[in-house]
């Protein structure tokens, strides 16, 4: 027997919004991280499909600074990334709470190094200034200057977790309009209030597409059921 | 179970421990030499569920992977190492280090442990020791007799011996330690720090020397915790509790309403 094809359409659409739940879940368990970029999940259907499909964009929209006055808090302000040196190659990261480590290299976390123009950068004297070109000094000294990166057109890159992108698919170049803040946060770009509209909006398509699936069963039941008896 | 579930039980889980690091400074608003903590956050693995797709042959129009995380985990809880305002106190053997460095201390284990805690009182041998009685070092002795220590804010500790018109002596000199990276000190409680491989090795030299700070007698440090600063936080941690906790509502709402479709 043939379901009725709008019955595959409305359970289609719950998997949707559970997608949908899902990553509104992680946007909101990350309203605190230090420069989290959140996750949009749409549906789009190509011209060349019948059916539509979910479609993930990330944010790059600037979240809001936070002074904390600690000097080894790093944040970007405008469009662009920092790069780090992971075992597994070169990746991007927004900043976050920069520390030293024993050696006195600048890292984002034990052995993944931030880089500057000319590799990791060490930190010999005591404090450490970076200004918004990127430019590490200490004790007056320049030691280096950060990379700071913004991607080509058409480059798209994918959450690595651990507040780190890679680089799917073109490239980088130097960053034209990007700004070194030391002593600062970037903060999540999502806020509880969006957080909480998305939860309702998300819960009620669900619950609608249930209610559609239900009564599309309700009449399959009244076919087998009233029509069969002869 | 729903991924929903677990990611956002993450954030819960993420938001109670940044309540649990402001509870302990808050506690330790009036602790000497205090520095307050933060938890720093970071997102964790991300789940590909449909890798870049080649939704229109013609034209060659590509769509991005779809991504889904599974919520956040606490990635650090960093100490910081700012100056607390000195607060007077008059007393002769309460120091205070105005800039850079930490006073060195013996633990009873023989290792050397680290403060910026500088309430001291001497020991029955007129040894200075921490308030907790582990010796400072490099040990300075106090001989019975003096009336009154004078220490500059160099480090160098004299004493007047019972003579009033004896000239001051010189018994030892306070020197500090400082790190590469002081946030990755180990705390032992009892206001004292450990060396560790993410600190990197202690250096040691005279106070207002080598960008070291300066010695305040009849000073202490009071803590860095501010609580204007740890009550927005608090304010922060518990929203985000909050819209975690109605998260897995939804989600269980949702599931809910998948139970319903059964007849």
């Amino acid at each position: 027997m043939n379901p009725i094809p709008g019955m595959l359409r409305a359970a289609g659409a719950m998997a949707f919004y559970d997608r949908r739940q899902e990553v509104a879940a992680n946007n909101m368990a990350n309203v605190n991280t230090a420069a989290f970029k959140a996750d949009r999940i749409s549906a789009a259907r190509p011209s060349d499909m019948t059916e539509p499909i979910p479609v993930e964009a990330t944010d790059f929209g600037q979240g809001p600074l936070r002074t904390t006055a600690r000097p080894l808090d790093l944040a970007l302000e405008g469009q662009g990334f920092l790069v780090v040196d992971t075992p597994n190659g070169e990746r991007l990261s927004r900043g976050g709470s920069l520390t030293l480590d024993g050696t006195g290299q600048l890292v984002v976390e034990p052995g993944i190094p931030v880089l500057g123009e000319r590799g990791p950068i060490v930190v010999t004297g005591s404090g450490v200034t970076i200004e918004a070109d990127g430019t590490v000094l200490s004790e007056g000294k320049v030691l280096d200057r950060l990379r700071l990166v913004q991607l080509t057109e058409g480059a798209v890159v994918v959450k690595e977790g651990n507040g780190r992108f890679r680089l799917d698919r073109g490239e980088w170049e130097p960053a034209a309009e990007l700004h070194a803040r030391q002593g600062q946060l970037e903060e999540a770009n999502i806020d509880s209030v969006n957080g909480m509209i998305q939860l309702v909006e998300i819960q009620r398509a669900y619950g609608a597409a249930a209610t559609t699936l239900k009564t599309m069963d309700g009449v399959l039941a009244a076919i087998t059921s009233d029509l069969a008896r002869v | 179970m729903n991924p929903a579930l677990r990611t956002s039980a993450s954030g819960m889980i993420a938001q109670q421990r940044m309540i649990d690091v402001i509870a302990n400074n808050l506690a330790n608003v009036n602790t000497t030499g205090f520095k307050r903590s933060r938890v720093a956050f970071e997102d964790v693995l991300y789940e590909t569920l449909q890798g870049e797709a080649l939704v229109n042959y013609q034209s060659s129009d590509t769509v991005a992977p779809v991504q889904v995380g599974k919520g956040v985990r606490v990635a650090d809880v960093l100490r910081f190492h700012q100056q607390g305002s000195l607060q007077e106190t008059g007393r002769p053997l309460d120091l205070a280090i105005e800039g850079d460095g930490f006073f060195q201390v013996q633990r009873p284990d023989g290792g050397k442990a680290y403060t910026r805690d500088g309430s001291f009182t001497l020991s029955n041998t007129g040894a200075l020791v921490t308030a907790g009685g582990y010796l400072v070092q490099p040990s300075i002795t106090v001989p019975p007799d003096a009336v009154e220590v004078s220490i500059s804010p160099n480090g160098i500790v004299s004493v007047q011996s019972g003579d009033a018109a004896a000239t001051p002596v010189e018994v030892g000199r306070v020197e500090l330690a400082r790190f590469a990276n002081p946030t990755g000190l180990e705390s032992l409680g009892e206001n004292l720090y450990r060396e560790t491989v993410a600190s990197g090795q202690a250096t040691t030299g005279q106070p207002q020397e080598q960008g070291f700070g300066r010695i305040m007698q009849g000073s202490l440090e009071a803590s860095n915790v501010e609580i204007v600063v740890e009550m927005t936080d608090m304010i922060a941690a518990q929203r985000a509790y909050e819209i975690n906790a109605k998260a897995i509502r939804a989600t269980d709402d949702m599931m809910q309403a998948t139970r319903d479709l059964v007849r």
